[in-house]
């Protein structure tokens, strides 16, 4: 036989039985590789709700609204919740605040969290762990501002509000278009 | 354009290849002792740098992204590198044999230069378009050609200089480089 | 040459890193902190040790070896780089945050001169045991190189020692007590090579020094 055939054949095959085994390890290395990409890129999520138990995926904002993840119960389109990346003006003119929503499908508020402000330091750095006392997404009167920093306040009030204005759409299929 | 100033202008002097990457060591240190030898060796690099990037990275989409199988992207990027310098060999010896008497020696050397492959995979990580894909190579090849160029100037000269007998070849080499990443690294500012 | 020298000279008298001076890319670029370091000997080690076993295997089969002979080089490469996936993919899995600071060098280890130099040289020639060990030995040797290279790095640059996530020991009392600062630029690119070349000048000097004794030894009982 033609010898450049057989080094061909040779190298053909031992590159079939590589791709074999890398298939074979690639099998069983996947699925925990996409779950350590997916905790990096839904970091901000992962203190809300358990990633593994959801199927996430992510809508490009307009206007105020940054990215907005879907939660969809594993292996169906039902929405179990919507996390919404939201800006509004606070006291810096510089720079807005910026907060993730959490809101479930049956309006209440699973979580929030401001991701970045650039308030006056002393005052605006408290109103990153403090509790508005916003439960049901439909119903902010409840809504607690901090005491001497209004504005930052009323910017968060205002995140709030945005999300309410368009959750019952959005849990309709709004999104989905 | 703006953004692919910036890219070009990052990757030959901020992002080096050699000084800040730590890419084609080997060359660098093996090949910079004269400056005939450092031009070929560069120009050779950037050569294939740029065709085995458009290569691999048309290949990893429209062939290992297609049928998803990325996981066969280092045989299949080193195979390519390494079939593809071969077939640049035969070119050039067929097309321009005074080409090929400049860069023939220098290109067997390249497969294994770390620079290449790394490239590759880098223009994959970083996702680039294939635009961006070749701005980035291209000055990432003249940033090493640059550099491997201003490193073999340095060391002709230090041919007449008494260094110390244990600093010898590779020692003062890098202390050399140390001092020529000082440099590099001060260009920071101006992005 | 019997079992143990095969092994010992790897460490010491054919280090890969300081007496070959192969794979220098990554002894340069992963030497932040020990534990990227320890992360990238890892690495290596299963890549050299399978590669050499694998390769010697297939060499020794005479058969096999016939076909083989005339592509030798590519079947080696191919043989690294599935090795090189393996590890790529299972460090990706369960080793993230080593996977994200090693980057592009765990790919690359494909083309450390080191791997494909012992295929070339030892693993093709020899019998499969003597390759494994020949191959361990190297990959310490290289491991123990790039690992002194990154404890001068990240004690001088940062005043720590990290072995591995959060075992750390923390050295800032050394610097403390000197009343100065740890400094910085031996974690960036700069002290990568300053320190890489100053190691290479002491180890060339003892070994010059140790030379000129034996000389000297040999002179005076001749």
């Amino acid at each position: 036989m033609n010898k450049g055939l057989v080094s061909g054949l040779v190298l053909l095959s031992l590159g079939l039985l590589c791709g074999i085994l890398l298939s074979v390890v690639n099998h069983f290395t996947a699925p925990k590789i996409k779950e350590v990409e997916d905790a990096i890129k839904y970091e901000a999520l992962s203190g809300f709700y358990t990633l593994a138990d959801y199927d996430i995926s992510e809508v490009e904002g307009t206007g105020d609204f940054g990215t907005i993840f879907i939660l969809n119960a594993k292996g169906t389109e039902d929405i179990q919740a919507i996390v919404y990346t939201v800006r509004a003006q606070g006291y810096s003119d510089s720079q807005k605040v910026e907060m993730l929503i959490a809101v479930n499908s049956d309006l209440s508020v699973e979580n929030y969290q401001v991701v970045s402000h650039s308030e006056t330091t002393g005052f605006g750095a408290d109103i990153v762990d403090n509790d508005f006392n916003v439960l049901k997404i439909d119903d902010l009167s409840g809504f607690d501002a901090v005491a001497g920093v209004t504005k930052t306040s009323n910017a968060i009030k205002a995140c709030f509000t945005l999300v309410s204005e368009r959750i019952a759409a959005d849990l309709g299929g709004g999104l989905s278009e | 354009m703006d953004n692919l100033l910036v890219l070009a202008f990052s990757a030959f002097i901020l992002e080096n290849i050699i000084l800040s990457q730590f890419l084609g060591i080997c060359p660098f240190i093996g090949v910079s002792t004269k400056r005939s030898s450092a031009l070929g060796m560069g120009v050779a690099v950037t050569f294939v740098m740029l065709i085995s990037s458009s290569v691999t990275w048309l290949l990893y989409k429209y062939v290992l992204e297609a049928f998803s199988i990325t996981y066969m992207r280092t045989i299949v990027f080193i195979l390519v590198i390494a079939s593809l310098v071969q077939m640049v060999e035969i070119f050039l010896k067929k097309v321009s044999p005074t080409l090929y008497k400049a860069l023939g020696i220098y290109l067997p050397l390249i497969t294994t230069n770390c620079g290449v492959l790394g490239v590759a995979i880098l223009n994959i990580s970083k996702e680039y378009n294939f635009i961006q894909m070749i701005v980035y190579t291209t000055f990432i090849g003249l940033g090493f050609l640059f550099v491997i160029y201003i490193f073999s100037m340095l060391r002709e000269k230090l041919d007449f200089s008494p260094v110390p007998k244990a600093f010898k070849g590779a020692p003062i080499a890098l202390v050399i480089a140390a001092i020529l990443a000082i440099i590099f690294s001060r260009f920071g500012g101006i992005i | 040459m019997n079992k143990k020298d095969n092994f010992v000279k790897g460490l010491i008298k054919e280090n890969p890193l300081f007496v070959s001076l192969l794979g220098m890319c990554p002894s340069l670029a992963v030497t932040t902190s020990l534990e990227n370091a320890i992360g990238m000997t890892l690495g290596v080690f299963f890549v050299l040790v399978l590669s050499n076993l694998i390769i010697s295997l297939i060499m020794n089969n005479k058969k096999l070896a016939e076909l083989v002979k005339p592509v030798r080089i590519p079947v080696y490469i191919v043989v690294i780089a599935t090795l090189v996936t393996i590890v790529e993919m299972v460090m990706h899995a369960y080793l993230p945050s080593l996977y994200f600071s090693l980057g592009v060098f765990i790919p690359l280890i494909v083309v450390n001169c080191i791997i494909l130099g012992r295929a070339e040289a030892f693993a093709s020639e020899n019998k499969p045991v003597d390759s494994l060990i020949d191959g361990a030995g190297m990959a310490l040797g290289y491991g123990a190189a790039i690992m002194l290279i990154s404890i001068f790095r990240e004690f001088l640059g940062k005043g720590t020692l990290t072995i591995w996530g959060d075992l750390q020991i923390n050295l800032a009392f050394i610097f403390n007590f000197l009343k100065i600062e740890p400094i910085a630029m031996f974690v960036q690119p700069v002290g990568a090579f300053l320190t890489f070349g100053l190691i290479l000048a002491a180890i060339t000097a003892i070994s010059n020094n140790y030379q000129n004794k034996l000389a000297k030894e040999v002179k005076n009982n001749g």
